[in-house]
């Protein structure tokens, strides 16, 4: 049998391809056909207790456990009337750089109240540098039904121990007061 | 309360007792507590004053021995011993009883004033355990019922004598006896009875004595 | 560790040596030794809490067990002395010195706290450390740990979490052995022990810090770095401290362009291991209210301008002047000095300047340049250790240079015995144990004439030295009877100025009639030698003005441009002399790092670098140069030096290096002066003023001083502001609770303390808040003021 050209032999390739399923996805028109694994390190996120109050410490655990340096911390003292976190201490400037960030999830390990986790969210892309380091509020989780915006004291009658050990289940009306009264005050 | 002037004469006399006048602090503090019932801020300062020394060596002095408290301890102090033998012969159930009488617990003041209740340790008078003080005055084999007896006649405003003689007086009487020990009491009531020198009788009777320290192991 | 001195070594007694074994190692050392020390030095590192090697041993934290061969149950080794042929075994090599170590930590960490993630000793803490090296991997205990409000505060600055402390008296022990100031004890007792202070007795110690410091654990911290920082964000730079003349060294840890805090850095030779609450707490000044870019004055109002159009400004300005006069403040350091004194000399052609600018006489700068400029060292900080005695005049150390008040307490509890002549026993003689010679302000120079003959002999013993501080300059006749007295006693006499950068502007020869090196103006052939060095054909011959008479002259219009370099007005006694004269000056040129009463009466300002800034030298009361790095070497702002160097060339003068290592070899090639000196002052002594109340002044360690600003925690650690006196004349006033203090200028009402003043004497705090004497009263030390029961 005489050989077909090399051309037409080429193109036969292609014909077959036509028919076969397609693995390209569409992104971002099908964004949801392929979903990342649960276990899928993307956007940090800082959580929160059930009350509202931040979980974060601003020991800097995960900056010092972060092999690309990334994360910046700045700790400081939670004041009579103005309370962020149950305890003394509260991380009053969060960043994470994700121009560094490697997705590593070191800094989750590190985390000594469970502060800091991993979503799924892996969009991150920007046009400038500046809106790449995320701050405390880009990476605060939004406030669910039951927990109210810090600043706020901790639930009446608690203490930073019962908060570690998981007892609190969401705010209660003495605190509504307090953060109304500030939302008044200014 | 304010320490009166007379007082503090009498403050700068114990400190003149001694070569290193800090020797007279816990003397000072007694006295402190025989006007105030109590080691009150101001008799710390005037302590520390007189004795040229900070206020927080006094403080310390005064929160490490247990003889001083920071509160008013009202007009009698009654302490019961707890230790091992006075407490398995019966300390532990005198000093409940009390307590359930007193309607307090360990170094707290009653509520009307009038007595203070403490777990004390040793007051080597293990002879006639369980034994009991008043104003550190003894009171001797004790029993739950004998001790209530007791703080009911003192309640009453009863004269009272310790199972030893001495008469109790009140809790500020007995310090100022501890910062001036020479009034006179001292040889009040009996010192050493019968009962415990059983043990050296026994002894002598058979001949024991305590085995002589080898020369030359200090 | 403090390295004992060399000098005098033939007069030390033969050590007597033992031979001791630690884990199989013989090791020769001098009897005496503890065993912690003798195993530091084979290399072999003992756990140990409670131990620090200027405090006394106490064994408290029990940590550093170890097994000695012969003794039955394992020692404590930061307690335990070597003796000959002793067999130690640590726990590298001994079962029993490891368990009961193990064991020791097990129960330190029963009731601590698990702080860790959020304390400040986080990271650089020894219990953190020790915990690893040193415990067991699990703790058998389960019960719940005992626990305390947290944390409290012992001073408005040092603040105390109970639950953490391991009991070492670390803190206590400085209380009372270093800083002579027990008002932090441990209380209570057994599981409830506790370190705390009397009620309402803060530990308002000026050397609080330290305790921070040398806590092993995160119980003590301050207000002023609470979570401000981890140990692994911060960049450490040895540096010197720039508020006194002490020198001490210090470390500053810095993160992101900020200083988070400072600590005293190891000198065995200047600050030991300490230094004062004013140093390490004192830096947020380097930050607030500084001068930025140059400024000019255009129609009687400030504005920005280049750095070329301000260096042409004030280049013009300054060449159209026909006399100058420079003023630099005392916070310079010795190269930024250097550089004065040599621009006013060659690019000026004026001998006008002066650093004192401050209570000064002309009889102390004939005092400076004859017997301190350029002078040999010969009383350091080791010697006044081993002096047999030291009389103070005019010089209050706790206050006026705390690390000398650190090392007279040593040397007073190894002896030495202390005088001070003045009006107050102050609370910091009495912590030397010293005693006061009693001399109503102004009349300290005929107490000195006729000190009485023990003291005098005691002054001629070997190694007597004779501290006198810059106050000296308020007395008339004082500098003539401290130097009569030093030369008949043969005492060494030292001068202890207050401010960082005195000592080393004197000998850089900022100062009328001085050149550097203590060369005096005077002398041809040490004018020739600096003329030569400058390259210039001569320097001017005829002293210039300083002080008080430079600033009459400019209020007098003879003064055609000044240049002022750090100069504060408050610091004046006269203030509206100081502000008369920068206004009638035609030209002013201010280089400044903060804006002030200066910079609002400059025609130029150039911004300046403060000492994180920029590299330099400052030398100490001792005459010990103290150099440092820059912290921040990315710092933009210029120092001194070079501001003056860009001047000279806007001026199209040479004046030479201007860089920190040009000035500094310039500086070495010139060397000290050994020829002639400048002439003694011989001045009478003034009259004692009359009045029923004398003023004795002086500044607080903690006041209203500049460099102390932004930071709150401090300021409320400051000693209480009050006007002294002696029961007698509380008495004559009817025994107030304050009074009202009237000078010419006005009145303050302060409290009222009884101390040990002489009579007819009120102490009074001379810059602190409420009391500002030469602003709110218009006195200076010496003069009368009337005093009222306020109501």
């Amino acid at each position: 049998m005489a050989e077909l050209p090399q051309a037409v032999r080429g193109f036969g390739v292609t014909f077959a391809t036509i028919f076969k399923k397609v693995v390209t996805e569409q992104y971002p028109e099908q964004a949801a056909k392929f979903p990342p694994k649960p276990r899928y390190h993307g956007r940090h996120q800082l959580n929160r207790w059930a009350d509202g109050l931040e979980k974060c410490i601003g020991c800097e655990l995960c900056a010092w456990a972060c092999p690309a340096d990334a994360i910046f911390v700045q700790g400081a003292d939670n004041q009579e009337g103005d309370r962020h976190s149950p305890g003394e201490r509260y991380g009053r400037v969060y960043q994470i750089n994700y121009l560094r960030c490697i997705f590593c999830g070191l800094c989750i390990e590190a985390c000594p109240t469970r502060a800091l986790t991993m979503t799924n969210e892996f969009e991150l892309a920007d046009n400038n540098r500046a809106d790449l380091i995320y701050e405390k509020q880009d990476l605060l989780t939004p406030l669910l039904p039951g927990m109210l915006a810090p600043p706020h004291e901790m639930v009446p009658g608690t203490t930073d121990t019962d908060y570690y050990a998981n007892k609190i289940t969401g705010a209660v009306p003495e605190q509504a007061v307090q953060v109304d009264a500030e939302q008044v005050a200014p | 309360m304010t320490i009166s002037a007379e007082t503090r004469d009498q403050l700068r006399e114990l400190a003149a007792r001694y070569p290193k006048s800090r020797s007279a602090l816990l003397p000072m503090l007694h006295l402190v507590q025989s006007v105030d019932d109590e080691v009150t801020s101001e008799g710390i300062n005037v302590c520390a004053e007189i004795l040229g020394i900070t206020s927080a060596e006094v403080t310390a002095v005064a929160t490490f021995y247990t003889m001083y408290k920071r509160k008013p301890v009202g007009k009698h102090h009654i302490g019961v011993c707890t230790n091992t033998l006075c407490g398995l012969l019966g300390g532990d159930a005198v000093y409940s009883a009390l307590s359930e009488r007193l309607g307090i617990g360990h170094n707290e003041p009653s509520a009307d004033g009038q007595f203070w209740l403490e777990h004390i340790e040793c007051q080597a008078a293990c002879t006639h355990a369980p034994v009991m003080t008043v104003d550190w005055e003894y009171m001797d084999d004790v029993t739950p019922a004998s001790a209530v007896a007791v703080v009911d006649r003192l309640a009453r405003g009863e004269q009272v004598e310790s199972t030893r003689g001495p008469v109790i007086r009140d809790f500020q009487a007995t310090e100022h006896t501890l910062a001036f020990p020479l009034d006179g009491l001292v040889n009040d009531g009996v010192a050493v009875d019968a009962k415990m020198l059983v043990g050296l009788r026994l002894a002598n009777e058979r001949g024991m004595s305590a085995a002589s320290i080898p020369a030359g192991d200090a | 560790m403090t390295i004992t001195s060399d000098a005098g070594s033939d007069l030390t007694p033969q050590v007597e040596m033992v031979t001791v074994v630690v884990d199989g190692v013989a090791i020769e050392i001098p009897k005496g030794t503890l065993v912690i020390r003798a195993a530091e030095l084979l290399g072999i590192e003992i756990p140990r809490f409670c131990d620090h090697p200027l405090l006394e041993p106490v064994a408290a934290c029990r940590m550093c067990l170890v097994d000695i061969e012969g003794v039955p149950k394992p020692q404590p080794a930061c307690a335990q002395v070597v003796s000959e042929g002793m067999q130690v075994r640590t726990q590298l090599t001994s079962p029993v010195a490891r368990d009961a170590q193990e064991g020791v930590m097990e129960f330190l960490l029963l009731n601590h706290p698990l702080d860790c993630p959020v304390c400040d000793k986080g990271g650089e803490c020894p219990l953190q450390n020790q915990a690893m090296t040193a415990g067991r991997p699990e703790s058998r205990f389960d019960e719940v740990k005992r626990t305390f409000p947290k944390p409290i505060n012992v001073s408005a600055q040092i603040l105390l979490d109970r639950e953490r402390c391991v009991s070492c008296a670390r803190c206590t022990r400085f209380a009372e052995q270093i800083a002579g100031d027990p008002m932090l004890e441990l209380l209570e007792r057994g599981a409830n022990q506790q370190v705390g202070t009397a009620v309402d007795q803060p530990f308002d110690s000026y050397f609080s810090g330290n305790t921070v410091q040398i806590c092993p654990v995160g119980a003590l911290t301050s207000a002023a770095y609470r979570f401000r920082s981890r140990p692994f964000d911060l960049v450490s730079v040895p540096t010197t401290c720039e508020h006194c003349a002490s020198g001490c060294s210090l470390r500053t840890d810095h993160r992101r362009g900020t200083v988070t805090r400072r600590l005293a850095w190891d000198e065995p030779a200047v600050n030991e291991e300490w230094n004062c609450d004013k140093g390490r707490f004192a830096f947020t000044y380097q930050e607030q209210g500084r001068v930025t870019t140059p400024l000019i004055r255009e129609d009687g109002q400030l504005r920005v301008a280049s750095w070329p159009e301000a260096l042409d400004f004030a280049a013009r300005g300054l060449s159209a002047a026909s006399s100058h006069g420079v003023l630099v403040g005392g916070r310079s350091t010795v190269e930024d000095s250097y550089a004065y004194a040599r621009f006013a000399r060659v690019a000026l052609k004026t001998d006008n300047i002066d650093f004192r600018v401050r209570d000064s006489s002309d009889e102390e700068a004939q005092f400076l340049r004859s017997a301190v400029a350029g002078t040999a060292v010969r009383t350091t900080y080791e010697t006044l250790e081993q002096a047999p005695v030291v009389l103070l005049i005019a010089f209050e150390p706790e206050d006026e240079s705390p690390i000398v008040f650190l090392r007279l307490r040593k040397a007073a509890r190894g002896g030495t015995r202390v005088y001070a002549v003045g009006p107050v026993a102050t609370r910091g003689l009495a912590k030397l144990s010293g005693t006061l010679i009693p001399a109503k302000p102004g009349a300290e120079p005929a107490v000195l004439a006729e000190l009485a003959e023990q003291v005098r002999a005691e002054l001629q013993a070997p190694g007597a030295v004779i501290m006198v501080g810059e106050r000296i300059a308020g007395i008339q006749g004082g500098a003539t009877a401290v130097l009569q007295l030093a030369q008949a006693t043969g005492a060494a006499l030292t001068w202890v100025p207050r401010r960082a950068g005195e000592r080393g502007a004197l000998d850089a020869g900022a100062l009328a009639g001085l050149l550097p090196g203590g060369r005096p103006l005077t002398e041809d052939s040490a004018r020739a030698a600096v003329a030569a060095a400058w390259g210039v054909d001569s320097l001017p011959a005829t002293v210039g003005l300083a002080g008080a008479e430079l600033l009459a002259a400019a209020r007098d219009g003879a003064i055609g441009a000044l240049i002022t370099g750090g100069v504060e007005l408050g610091d004046l006694a006269d203030q509206s002399l100081g502000r008369a004269g920068l206004e009638a000056a035609g030209f002013v040129v201010a280089l400044e790092n903060h804006h002030s009463a200066i910079t609002e009466l400059a025609d130029v300002v150039f911004p300046v670098a403060v000492v994180t800034e920029k590299a330099g030298t400052f030398m100490n009361w001792e005459g010990r140069p103290r150099p440092f790095a820059q912290t921040f070497k990315d710092a933009l702002v210029m120092s001194d030096a070079v501001v003056l160097g860009m001047l000279a060339k806007a001026m199209n003068i040479a004046v030479g290096a201007s860089d920190v290592a040009g000035i500094r070899q310039e500086l070495g090639a010139l060397g000290a002066w050994t020829g002639p000196r400048a002439e003694r002052p011989n001045v009478p002594a003034g009259p004692v003023a009359e009045g029923a109340h004398l003023v004795a002044t002086w500044r607080a360690l903690i006041d209203n001083g500049v460099m102390q600003e932004g930071e709150p925690y401090l300021a409320a650690t400051a000693h209480l502001v009050a006007a002294t006196v002696s029961a007698t004349t509380a008495g004559a006033l009817g025994n107030p609770e304050s009074v009202t203090v009237t000078g010419p200028l006005g009145s303050v009402t302060v409290p009222l303390e009884i101390g040990a003043v002489i009579d007819g004497v009120v102490c009074l705090p001379l810059n602190s808040p409420g009391c500002v004497l030469y602003r709110d009263l218009g006195v200076r030390s010496g003069q009368a003021v009337t005093i009222k029961g306020a109501l």
